[in-house]
């Protein structure tokens, strides 16, 4: 069924449950593997440990958000209320730090909120409209409940067969090359 | 008949014809005018002309004859700045009395009337008709042009036919006219008598003075105008007489200022005169009591008898009452009564009622001639124009001789006798057996509809006429336009069916004036136009002395009078339509009633206890729905809804006149109820026995005051005269509640007199050194309540009239409303007074909640509405205190202003100088600020701008200016001699709802009582 | 003596016996399947009230504000008590999926994606009421601060300008938590649909969503990060709106409590709300096993809590009334009770106090009509609350002469009940064609997801998801 005009992707292989996946992932690591990647239909708990995956940058990125937020709306309403148009209003003061509280605080959050979303989206290189591992049926189940490893040609050490071994050790239920579309 | 109506051209029968017809002049009626004369009226070129013509008539220009002289603004007339509004003297006439006016004419039409300050019945104020008058001259609904049995023609056909018709000068001829004090038509109506020998002539007012008039007859034997000088009394005994409601008295804005200036307190030692109400409704006068007892008007007459016996031990000329006695001799009020008039004789007044019978006016004036106050407190005039007759009578004569045909012509001057004509003489039908009736009138009225001549008549803005004051002061009557409809005065009517011409109210006044300045005519006349008073020159005064007839007519007095038994009726003029001849006049129909704060009806008033009895409810919060309640009398029934009034005297009812009107126009047209059918010869004033029970209808009724009582709270706050002398701080918020106010202790720390603000930075507010700071001071000891600052405001700042629906729904837009409490128990309670406009706060709550900042303070510290930036949130409104903020829920003004057929008339009233607002946006008072500006302006340039700050006085504020009573202070806080600042340095001086911490620019002065400890 | 503690074991969140599969087709089988018939008369009736909201609108815009009740003392009446009860229930859905989920509470998985979707298009409603009250309409967007010819702008100590940016802050961040938790299943629904249209929408939704573990992992954090923001956004949402009331002067709304009290008040109308939709959804959907009855109790016992915090907190008003001795605030209360608002303080008395206390009975905490009278009966006492608050306060503040009676017309009752109409139209939509569960979430909440659970033959073992019996000794 592969064609030559074809290039490897990667070796994906499908496990019965979480456990399995799991093991399977450390041993991949273990192994020396780095471009490699678990699929799941909900997020395994110690599979970062088991993948070896460091801590996300996202808080970072959310965090400029929040700074972006607050020191915009303080700025915006001090310029506005102190400077560019000043009026007495019930006689207070023009610059009147209690009353920005509210709104200071809704433009922190809505940035930051922001910057969660659309940074966790860039981080997972999301919008992706095309992936080689939907060329693969059973792949589908990724999302159901199906428990998937995928070895990607990129990495050094891959060797189509040496992969495909290492896995089938570990108890996959199927193995399967996949290949990039043109 | 729509039918007909669509094709009139085809029609099936001639019965249908006849109908058709019918219907056209039920057309022409409703539809006073079709599209092209409108047009005519008030299109640019004739405008232009209008403008032309009242620039010529004005002041010094309106010295050339002849004046009607057509100037196109090419000729730019030396004294008119496009956009600086021209003030003319002038006088508006009422009934037989003259005020003093002051017209502010804009591109020549007048939109603002004030009172002038040389004139003694004004002062410089003006009462709620003087004001609304206005809008009488600008009601599309006025007639537009004469009639012929209910055809159109026009004043020279009228012409014609008086030329050929009157030349027969022996025909019996009725003239009936409305009171009038000009110079010119009293010497018109003696010409008019002396031509046809077999005329007379009847002066007609449905509330007259002839009671009054009879009275001095019987008492002194001579008809005198009686003259009551508040001001000079220390004792002043009202019976029934509610002398500060211009309609119950003409003279009322003199009188208002002469009673307040009597009870005007600077300081604990100063005095105040007392003033006893003897009265059954209760009435605006009554409410400024400082003692009142509510008693049936029936009752009246045998309290003033015994009043009279009691005094007649004491001084001479009663003595016909030596040793009578009452069921209200023993009255406690009489002693003290007695005792107070005593030992102020020649310093005290009593009053009774307009309405009342001449017995009583009789007996109240040999009083007042017993005590010497005759010539002292109590004037008596001898009025040249006044007949001898007792008119009343002479009008039931009149009916009397029109029933048996011996009337050939009826001259109705301005009169409306079929609405307002005593029921029993069924005047509508008398008068067809007249072979020719003509009536002059503003409106195509009752009375016109039976006429075979209809002339429309010219408004007193309108015409050149003149009078005398209440006193006798001439004044001239100037024009402030061309007539808007082309009518005719009373003067040029009168002189037209003398000479069959059509005449020039000008020459005619010039022509009685020549009597008076022999030499140099020109400059003498040119004065009076400028001062709008001839000179301070007042009737004769008459010295009186007690007739033997009077004492011999008590006896009959004594032996009629006896107590009202059953149910009494009384029958009074409305406070704002009067007899019916403000109906259609908007802004007095949606001026709340002194007392019961009503708009647009008229009620039937009665006491709680009575109510209980008919099983009527009291109106409140969520009930503006009322019980109708039938009334009979005689045979004769309306219905008319049943309201609660605190004090009303029990087993009584007091209702008002002048509604209930048809084909006059959109608003007088089915407002409330006709009233007239119960009023008979028999009884002008009260009924007795009369039926009167609850419907099972219900009725609608706008009040815009829902709840009565002040809940405890110190919002008005007033004492008597002595609490104040013992504690002249009585009005501060710590003597009011008993504690201290909140923060002040803290501030007091702080080295400030006045709570801080939560900014202790800017505690004391920043405004710029060169600005004024506006302020105000309103004296609640002044303000009787009568509601002219309202009106005057309404008029000023174009506030919409929006229609009684809209005021049930508690949308009023009036900027400054008069709240009346009631205090003490709920059968007999006291009432009081507040007019509430904006506060002009310094922290004002409405401000900061705008999220669009369409509310912020101007430097010179006023509190101002940005109406283009509102978004109307209504947030404003929600936040302040005070509920002074009016929101404009759909287009008001546009509704107002584009009534009808011919919206430009209308819209000629408004003040150019202020915005009128659209539909979504907040307003409220804004202390008239186009005037205070104009005058910072003033005052920049004619100090080449060395201050902007205008003198003392110089501003004044449209409701400071109505004021009467000169209960209003307003001027420039940073000017410690302003009378505004002097007002607030007075210890009565208190801020509303001071513990808020607001800063009101607005402040008041508590009110006090003098009440007689006696009677306590 | 001695007493046995014993850790008692928490109810399955999932009842039955159902493997990951099972639940992927329980839930996606509704989006996936033909629409059933009631669905369209539902989303019918939904769509004739949505037209009555549109005509409603369209003429008071025609007209002005004039068509409803309002008047001069009482400038706000139904338009402000239908937007703060929406903001309200709106709540729920927000503290279901970011509060309970820092709080780690596994059975809000069953219902928060139901309630964030309630939360939409509660605020949806929520918001179109302070936008079509204003007198002026067409200038609304003055209240934004855009730069403009006029060099005027917004008055940034107004609490109406704070709502603003609350509110939208509010609907966006909830718009964009629900999105992010739809993401991987919109990827499963993309991978179980057959349709080709249904493919290609699912498939643009999911973003091109694998469940690789690195997406997941930043997504977790994602998550959590919003889940962090959202806490107190949503409770400074209903503190904002009650300083619409509390930063006034007016009697009855110048209230430090507010705020506490108002989020109480907005959670309890949220859950009973939920609570509402749920028991429908439940039975129509034959989710009995997801949104099950442990979880009905659970939230009644929120019901129960929330509903004696705004009790406690009519109680606290009433003393502070009292004992502040300021005599407008007692004025305003002793209206309240005797006032002409009377009818409506007792009715708001009954639903919002009396009633939850029956919740203390676990029979009824447990049944499913009760819970659902109650629910209802809890929405029209948290309206009364507002309408107490709203109008009462202003009709009969400071000056007795000023006082007026508010009463409103049809338009106003029309236009509330338009907004059920837009909120069911939403809603019926995402039951059609949404996950009306959170898929992903359910399935990482079973005892099978987490790898502990399997024995030494990789084989799940229900009795490694017992958790051990702690035996204590303890001696006084």
């Amino acid at each position: 069924m592969e064609s030559e005009n074809k290039q490897v992707y990667g070796v994906l292989a499908e496990f019965r449950n979480p456990k399995e996946l799991v093991d399977a992932a450390n041993s991949v690591r273990k192994s020396g593997y780095q471009d490699f990647d678990t699929y799941a239909p909900f997020p395994i708990h110690g599979m970062e440990k088991a993948m070896g995956i460091k801590e996300s940058p996202l808080g970072w990125i959310v965090l400029g958000g929040a700074l972006t937020g607050m020191i915009g709306a303080l700025a915006l309403m001090i310029w506005v209320m102190g400077y560019e148009y000043p009026m007495n209003i019930s006689g207070k003061p023009f610059i009147n730090f209690p009353v920005y509280v509210p709104i200071t605080f809704e433009i922190t959050v809505l940035l930051s909120a922001f910057a969660a979303v659309f940074g966790m989206l860039s981080l997972n290189k999301l919008p992706r409209f095309n992936n080689p591992l939907f060329n693969v049926d059973r792949f589908d189940k990724a999302s159901d409940d199906g428990f998937f490893v995928c070895v990607e040609a990129s990495d050094d050490l891959f060797a189509e067969e040496k992969v495909s071994q290492l896995l089938r050790e570990n108890g996959a239920l199927h193995i399967e090359t996949v290949y990039d579309s043109e | 008949m729509s039918e007909e109506v669509t094709s009139p051209n085809y029609w099936k029968s001639l019965g249908e014809l006849a109908r058709n017809e019918e219907y056209e002049k039920f057309v022409e009626r409703e539809f006073p005018e079709n599209a092209t004369e409108l047009n005519d009226q008030v299109s640019r070129r004739s405008f232009l002309r209008v403008m032309g013509a009242s620039i010529a008539l004005a002041g010094f220009a309106a010295c050339r004859r002849p004046v009607q002289k057509i100037m196109p603004y090419s000729e730019e007339p030396e004294d008119i700045v496009p956009g600086n509004p021209l003030f003319y003297a002038s006088a508006m006439p009422f009934q037989d009395a003259l005020t003093g006016i002051v017209v502010e004419n804009n591109e020549g039409r007048p939109s603002k009337v004030e009172g002038n300050d040389h004139h003694p019945a004004s002062k410089g104020n003006t009462s709620i008709f003087g004001q609304g008058s206005l809008l009488n001259m600008y009601d599309p609904d006025r007639s537009r042009y004469v009639r012929k049995d209910g055809e159109r023609s026009s004043v020279s056909a009228f012409a014609e036919f008086c030329s050929d018709h009157f030349a027969s000068t022996d025909q019996n001829i009725a003239f009936v006219s409305e009171a009038n004090s000009s110079i010119t038509f009293n010497r018109l109506k003696e010409q008019a008598l002396e031509t046809f020998s077999n005329a007379h002539w009847i002066t007609y007012e449905p509330f007259g003075e002839d009671h009054a008039l009879e009275g001095t007859n019987i008492a002194f034997g001579e008809r005198l105008r009686t003259y009551n000088h508040f001001g000079e009394a220390n004792v002043i005994v009202s019976f029934d007489d509610d002398f500060l409601n211009p309609a119950a008295n003409k003279n009322s804005v003199e009188d208002t200022k002469q009673f307040t200036d009597g009870r005007s307190v600077s300081s604990p030692e100063d005095g105040m005169s007392r003033f006893y109400a003897i009265e059954s409704t209760f009435s605006l006068t009554g409410s400024n009591a400082d003692n009142r007892l509510r008693i049936k008007s029936g009752d009246i007459e045998l309290f003033i008898y015994a009043l009279a016996a009691e005094l007649s031990q004491s001084v001479s000329g009663l003595e016909a009452f030596n040793g009578y006695s009452n069921e209200f001799s023993d009255h406690d009020w009489i002693p003290v009564l007695a005792e107070e008039l005593l030992e102020n004789r020649g310093d005290s007044i009593l009053t009774v009622g307009r309405d009342h019978k001449p017995a009583l006016h009789a007996t109240v004036a040999a009083m007042n001639a017993a005590l010497d106050n005759a010539g002292e407190t109590v004037r008596y005039y001898d009025v040249p124009h006044i007949e001898d007759q007792n008119n009343q009578e002479a009008f039931a004569e009149l009916a009397e001789s029109l029933n048996s045909g011996d009337i050939d012509t009826v001259v109705l001057v301005g009169t409306n006798p079929a609405f307002t004509a005593p029921a029993d003489l069924n005047f509508p039908d008398t008068l067809s057996n007249a072979e020719q009736v003509i009536h002059l009138s503003d409106y195509y009225d009752e009375t016109s509809k039976l006429a075979n001549w209809h002339i429309n008549r010219a408004h007193f803005l309108e015409a050149w006429g003149d009078g005398t004051s209440y006193t006798g002061t001439r004044s001239i009557i100037q024009p402030q336009i061309e007539p808007l409809y082309s009518g005719i005065s009373e003067i040029e009517f009168l002189n037209t069916i003398l000479t069959g011409e059509e005449s020039d109210g000008f020459d005619l006044v010039q022509e009685t004036w020549q009597e008076y300045f022999t030499s140099n005519f020109q400059d003498q006349w040119e004065r009076v136009l400028h001062d709008g008073v001839a000179e301070e020159e007042e009737y004769p005064t008459v010295s009186v002395s007690i007739s033997d007839e009077f004492n011999t007519q008590v006896a009959t007095f004594i032996s009629d009078a006896q107590s009202s038994d059953g149910m009494e009726l009384v029958i009074r003029a409305d406070s704002t339509v009067f007899d019916g001849r403000y109906a259609n006049n908007g802004w007095l129909q949606e001026l709340p009633k002194p007392m019961t704060k009503i708009t647009w009806d008229n009620v039937a008033l009665m006491s709680k206890k009575t109510a209980d009895e008919l099983g009527v409810t009291e109106a409140g919060l969520g009930k503006s729905e009322v019980e109708v309640v039938s009334i009979n009398v005689d045979g004769t029934t309306i219905e008319i809804p049943a309201w609660v009034q605190p004090g009303h005297a029990d087993d009584s009812i007091t209702i008002t006149v002048g509604y209930g009107r048809e084909g006059i126009g959109r608003v007088a047209n089915t407002m409330g109820t006709d009233t007239y059918p119960l009023r008979t010869t028999e009884n002008m004033f009260v009924a007795d026995n009369i039926s009167i029970e609850k419907t099972n209808r219900t009725y609608e009724i706008a009040c815009t005051q829902d709840h009565n009582t002040m809940e405890g709270r110190s919002l008005l706050r007033h004492a008597t005269l002595q609490e104040y002398r013992e504690d002249p701080n009585f009005s501060t918020y710590e003597s009011s509640y008993d504690a201290e106010m909140p923060g002040l202790s803290y501030a007091e720390e702080h080295g400030k007199d006045r709570p801080l603000s939560i900014f202790n930075s800017i505690d004391e507010q920043e405004y710029p050194a060169d600005e004024p700071q506006w302020g105000m001071a309103i004296d609640l000891n002044a303000c009787t309540g009568c509601g002219v600052c309202t009106i005057a405001c309404t008029a000023e700042n174009n506030i919409p009239v929006i229609g009684k629906r809209e005021v049930s729904e508690g949308r009023e837009m009036h900027w400054i409303r008069n709240d009346r409490y009631y205090d003490g128990d709920v059968n007999n309670p006291k009432a009081l007074h507040q007019p509430v406009p904006c506060m002009h706060c310094e922290l004002a709550p409405c401000e900061q909640v705008c999220p669009v900042a369409a509310t912020t303070h101007s430097d010179d510290g006023m509190n101002q509405m940005t109406y283009n930036r509102c978004i109307g949130t209504r947030y404003c409104a929600n936040n302040c205190p005070y509920k002074v903020r009016r929101f404009n829920f759909f287009n008001y003004t546009k509704e107002f202003l584009t009534t009808g057929d011919d919206p430009e008339i209308v819209q000629m009233a408004m003040n150019p100088e202020v915005t009128v607002r659209f539909r979504g946006v907040m307003e409220k008072c804004t202390y008239c600020v186009q005037r205070v500006n104009r005058a910072k302006i003033e005052t920049d340039i004619e100090t080449n701008g060395e201050t902007k700050k205008p003198a003392d006085g110089s501003v004044e504020t449209a409701c400071q200016q109505a004021c009467p009573a000169d209960a209003i202070y307003f001027g420039d806080l940073t000017d410690s001699e302003s009378e505004v600042v002097k007002a607030k340095k007075n210890n009565r001086n208190y801020l509303l709802l001071e513990e808020l911490n607001t800063r009101p620019r607005t402040s008041y002065l508590a009110k006090l009582r003098n009440p007689n400890p006696k009677l306590a | 003596m001695s007493t046995d503690y014993q850790y008692v074991p928490e109810p399955k969140l999932v009842k039955g016996d159902h493997s990951f599969g099972d639940i992927t087709d329980l839930i996606a089988k509704t989006p996936l399947s033909p629409t059933p018939k009631l669905w369209y008369l539902a989303f019918g009736l939904a769509n004739i009230l949505l037209l009555v909201l549109l005509g409603a609108i369209g003429y008071l815009i025609w007209e002005g504000t004039g068509i409803w009740g309002l008047n001069n003392p009482a400038g706000w009446g139904w338009a402000i008590i239908n937007f703060v009860w929406w903001v309200g229930i709106g709540h729920a859905g927000t503290l279901i999926s970011a509060i309970l989920f820092l709080f780690r509470q596994g059975w809000r998985t069953a219902i928060n994606r139901f309630a964030e979707a309630m939360t939409i298009f509660a605020v949806m409603c929520a918001g179109i009421f302070p936008a079509i009250h204003v007198g002026r309409i067409w200038v609304i967007y003055w209240v934004f601060p855009i730069p403009n010819q006029m060099a005027a702008w917004p008055n940034f100590s107004s609490p109406l300008l704070w709502d603003v940016f609350a509110v939208s802050t509010y609907f966006t961040v909830s718009l964009l938590f629900w999105y992010v938790g739809l993401i991987p299943d919109f990827a499963t629904l993309r991978d179980k649909a057959k349709s080709k249209v249904a493919k290609i929408s699912y498939g643009i939704a999911a973003l091109g969503w694998t469940g690789s573990f690195r997406n997941w992992w930043n997504y977790e954090k994602a998550y959590m990060i919003l889940a962090g923001l959202a806490t107190p956004l949503v409770l400074s949402v209903h503190t904002i709106v009650s300083f619409d009331f509390a930063v006034s002067v007016i009697p009855g709304w110048h209230s430090t409590i507010f705020p506490p009290y108002f989020v109480a008040g907005a959670i309890f109308s949220g859950f009973a709300m939920v609570l509402t939709l749920m028991l429908i959804a439940r039975k129509i959907y034959g989710l009995e096993d997801i949104m099950n009855i442990d979880i009905m109790e659970k939230m009644n016992l929120v019901l129960l809590l929330t509903g004696n915090l705004v009790g406690f907190a009519y109680l606290t008003e009433g003393f502070v009334a009292w004992y502040s001795g300021y005599i407008y605030e007692q004025g305003i209360f002793w209206l309240y009770v005797v006032g002409p608002y009377a009818w409506g303080f007792w009715t708001l008395m009954f639903c919002n106090v009396v009633t939850p206390q029956f919740l203390w009975i676990k029979s009824i905490r447990r049944n499913v009509v009760a819970t659902f009278i109650i629910s209802i009966i809890v929405n029209i006492g948290m309206w009364f609350e507002r309408f107490m608050i709203s109008v009462a306060s202003l009709a009969t503040d400071f000056m007795p002469s000023a006082w007026d009676y508010y009463s409103p017309t049809i338009w106003d009752i029309l236009t509330y009940i338009g907004t059920f109409g837009l909120f069911f139209t939403f809603f019926l939509l995402f039951l059609r064609f949404l996950p009306m569960v959170a898929i992903a979430e359910v399935k990482g909440a079973m005892p099978q997801a987490d790898p502990h659970n399997y024995d030494e033959n990789n084989e799940f073992d229900e009795a490694k998801t017992e958790p051990v019996v702690v035996q204590q000794e303890q001696t006084v």
